[in-house]
């Protein structure tokens, strides 16, 4: 699983998160509108995934792991 | 419409008009280097506005024109017929952009595309359509594009492309992943991410249908960038930014400051030839700039110099006011400019020669002191002054004579030059000669004859009818001529005159004339009219029936002038505007339609007439003479009647009767008659009395009496009544 729910409610993304995990974040952001993401250990991420952060505008832990989210996709995000 | 588009539309329609008369003479004459020049210049300052207005589109259409006039220039590139063609189909686009601007006062749309087909032509080598050579070439930053580069400033140094990426919804099913796409780019500098509809609830939200558009900057070049995109690059918009770079985010002042010190030095280079178009165009361009700005007294002050210095010939004039308006610090723009920006606007829009505005202050200050004059004669009145009577007559003559003057100078402001409308027809001709085969020349003559506002636009339609019917018709093909001993190419002229009241517009071909036995034979066929009348006809009049309804003696349709509608539209035309239309043709040696049109649509000289209790308004043109006839020479001919009167038989209309009037009973053994003469045709009009002459202000009936037969229009008379002026031709027909 790369969408996991940690037990203090916080979402976790890890490595490469597909666009299957897309409509997974979309569930558990539903279900818990509020949660923070954290995607320290987001490695990549498809633009599904991406999409369902900035239509959510979920508060982001990070930096994310993955080169290319730190520098250019952090900046557009929420951040814890 | 936002009043920039505005002067900009005003401004570009007049350029193009130019550039389109420069690029048809230099189609003639390759070698006419001051209309390279002028074209070229036409080109520059064209782009120029698209810019002002940000409209990359078309900047990028005209920039690519604006290049090969400039390898012209430098000779690189000759002066070829299709070169001029190209650049006259980017005239053409950009006058359907005009036009489509005028429509909605907002930048078209759908304008990119075009504008790319458009740069497609002036490359040198067309092949390999998907190459990105366009989109290298011409191609400037758009709001999206300049609006990246203010946002990511830090890199603007780096950014050689810009990328706006609008993926469609379904693209995630193609396992497009469009943000892994953008992050494999080389040279990523920075990339924003838009929603392409604002986001939903997020329970709304559907996952797999992309809502991202993906906007980017990159140090790689275009050829990479789009190399790296691959079938995505249906969905992007890559633009090269190399050439503008910094430009386009540099504070407005900036920019500012950088066009006009490229005016600046436009105007320094030591150029004698064609430094009047520098000047026009510098200080368009530079009036433009300030004014986009909002400052509107810098714009003035510099369109004040572009026309001293284009009267004294002298460019440093423009220069140094450039320089002035450099150099200042402008206080901030008041508030009350925004009235005067109206104000100036009208001005524009109206072109009013300045002289007749003058003749207007001087004309009110003559009608305060004659208002004043009236304030002392009501005293003198109040006083029982016996003298009333001659004071009042000299007032009247006074404010006469004034309100005469007044009338004539806010009609000369509607007047025209047929320029505008003669301007149009060069590049008319040079398409229908093409389309036909048939190689010939325009001349124009008297364009700068003056008519009104109404009649010039007017005419546009009639006299390319005309026109395509004397290329279609009239010259021969040149293999014809040349058996005739006629130069190859035809000659058409285009001639204005004015006469008396009267603008008289003719065109002349060279060409074959107008068939007259068969004209008879065909009007016979067509039952134009019938046998007897058709014989009885001289050959002048059976010409003439090129004009009548159902009258086409082509006998194949052709796209030129075959379109159902014969020359008889043209009469209507023409007949709306009280004018007529006459023809004359010399078998062989060509034919001449001649126009005659009022100078002015709103002044009409009429008689007035009494019938049947009512007075009616007769146009005095149409008058040949007023008679007393006595009752027995009028003789019943079938159901109507006639007259006999100088030799000549005509039919005699009772006014009263063919208006539905009641007649007054009359036991007078003579008649009243008005002899009128209607395209050539004479009719009797029988009425009670002769009323008196007066020059009327002829506005046309309008609501549910719009369709009234036999009335031409209405005017006030002086006593507040109502008079109706009569159509004649109606009526007597």
């Amino acid at each position: 699983m790369t969408v996991r729910l940690s037990a203090d409610g916080t979402i976790e993304l890890d490595g490469i998160c597909t666009i299957e995990d897309a409509e997974t974040l979309l569930r558990h952001l539903l279900a818990a509108p509020r949660a923070t993401v954290d995607w320290r250990s987001c490695a990549q991420a498809h633009a599904a995934v991406i999409q369902v952060l900035m239509a959510s505008k979920s508060i982001l832990r990070g930096p994310p792991a993955g080169d290319f989210l730190r520098m250019h996709l952090e900046p557009l995000m929420k951040s814890a | 419409m936002n009043e920039f588009i505005e002067q900009f539309l005003l401004e570009s329609r007049e350029l193009v008009e130019q550039a389109t008369d420069d690029l048809l003479v230099l189609e003639k004459a390759p070698a006419d280097r001051e209309r390279l020049d002028n074209a070229f210049r036409a080109f520059h300052t064209l782009k120029g506005g698209a810019g002002i207005v940000d409209f990359a589109a078309m900047e990028m259409a005209v920039h690519a024109a604006e290049d090969v006039l400039a390898a012209a220039r430098s000779g690189s590139r000759p002066v070829t017929t299709r070169l001029i063609g190209d650049c006259l189909a980017c005239l053409d686009q950009v006058v359907r952009w005009l036009d489509s601007m005028q429509g909605s006062g907002e930048l078209p749309t759908d304008a990119d595309m075009e504008a790319r087909t458009l740069v497609e032509r002036f490359l040198p080598s067309p092949a390999g359509a998907k190459s990105p050579g366009p989109l290298k070439r011409g191609s400037m930053p758009g709001n999206w594009a300049s609006a990246l580069l203010t946002k990511h400033s830090s890199v603007r140094a780096q950014a050689k492309t810009a990328i706006r990426y609008a993926p469609d919804p379904d693209c995630f099913f193609r396992s497009e992943d469009p943000v892994a796409r953008i992050a494999a780019l080389p040279g990523l500098l920075c990339l924003d991410l838009e929603p392409a509809v604002p986001w939903p609830t997020l329970d709304a939200l559907d996952p797999f249908a992309c809502n991202l558009v993906l906007t980017a900057l990159s140090q790689g070049s275009v050829t990479e960038i789009v190399s790296t995109l691959g079938e995505a690059i249906d969905q992007c918009d890559v633009q090269a930014l190399a050439h503008v770079r910094g430009t386009e985010s540099v504070p407005l002042l900036q920019r500012t400051r950088a066009v006009l010190e490229a005016q600046i030095s436009l105007l320094g280079e030591k150029e004698v030839q064609g430094i009047r178009g520098r000047v026009a165009s510098a200080g368009l361009v530079a009036a433009n700039v300030l004014r986009h700005l909002g400052r509107t007294a810098g714009a003035d002050h510099i369109a004040r110099a572009t026309d001293r210095s284009l009267a004294e010939s002298a460019p440093s004039v423009l220069r140094e006011t450039i320089e002035t308006t450099l150099n200042e610090v402008f206080p901030p723009v008041p508030a009350a400019a925004s009235p005067q920006i109206l104000h100036d606007r009208g001005a524009r829009t109206l072109r009013v020669d300045a002289t007749r505005i003058d003749a207007l202050v001087n004309l009110t200050s003559e009608l305060t002191v004659a208002k004043n004059a009236i304030g002392h004669t009501a005293k003198l009145a109040q006083d029982g002054s016996n003298a009333l009577a001659s004071v009042l007559k000299d007032r009247h003559a006074v404010l006469d004579r004034l309100v005469g003057e007044l009338q004539r100078s806010v009609l000369g402001m509607r007047v025209l030059p047929l320029r505008h409308v003669f301007q149009r027809f060069p590049r008319l001709v040079r398409d229908i000669s093409a389309d036909l085969g048939k190689p010939a020349n325009l001349i124009i003559e008297g364009d700068d004859t003056e008519a009104d506002k109404v009649i010039v636009e007017m005419l546009f339609e009639p006299l390319l009818h005309v026109l395509r019917n004397a290329m279609d018709h009239g010259v021969e093909h040149a293999s014809v001529r040349a058996a005739q001993g006629k130069p190859p190419a035809g000659t058409i002229r285009l001639r204005a005159a004015r006469q008396g009241d009267h603008v008289v517009v003719e065109v002349s071909d060279d060409g074959r004339g107008v068939d007259v036995a068969r004209v008879r034979q065909v009007a016979l066929e067509r039952n134009v009219a019938p046998d007897e009348i058709l014989d009885a006809m001289s050959d002048t009049e059976a010409i003439d029936l090129i004009f009548a309804p159902g009258f086409s003696t082509a006998t194949k349709v052709t796209d030129v002038s075959g379109r159902g509608v014969g020359l008889d539209a043209v009469r209507t035309a023409v007949g709306r505007l009280a004018g007529h239309v006459g023809v004359e043709s010399r078998t062989g040696e060509g034919t001449k339609v001649r126009l005659t049109l009022p100078f002015s649509v709103m002044m009409t000289r009429v008689m007035t007439v009494e019938a049947g209790g009512q007075m009616f308004g007769i146009p005095l043109d149409a008058i040949v003479e007023t008679v007393r006839v006595g009752m027995d020479s009028i003789v019943p001919v079938g159901g109507a009647k006639a007259i006999v009167f100088r030799n000549r038989t005509m039919p005699l209309v009772e006014l009263a009767g063919a208006l539905g009037v009641k007649r007054e009973e009359n036991k007078d053994t003579e008649a009243t008659v008005v002899v009128a003469r209607i395209e050539g045709h004479f009719g009797a009009l029988q009425v009670d009395r002769l009323g008196e002459q007066m020059e009327v202000m002829l506005k046309p009936l309008d609501g549910i009496l719009s369709g009234m037969p036999g009335i031409a229009g209405s005017t006030l008379l002086g006593d507040g009544g109502v008079l109706l002026v009569l159509d004649l031709g109606e009526l007597l027909q």
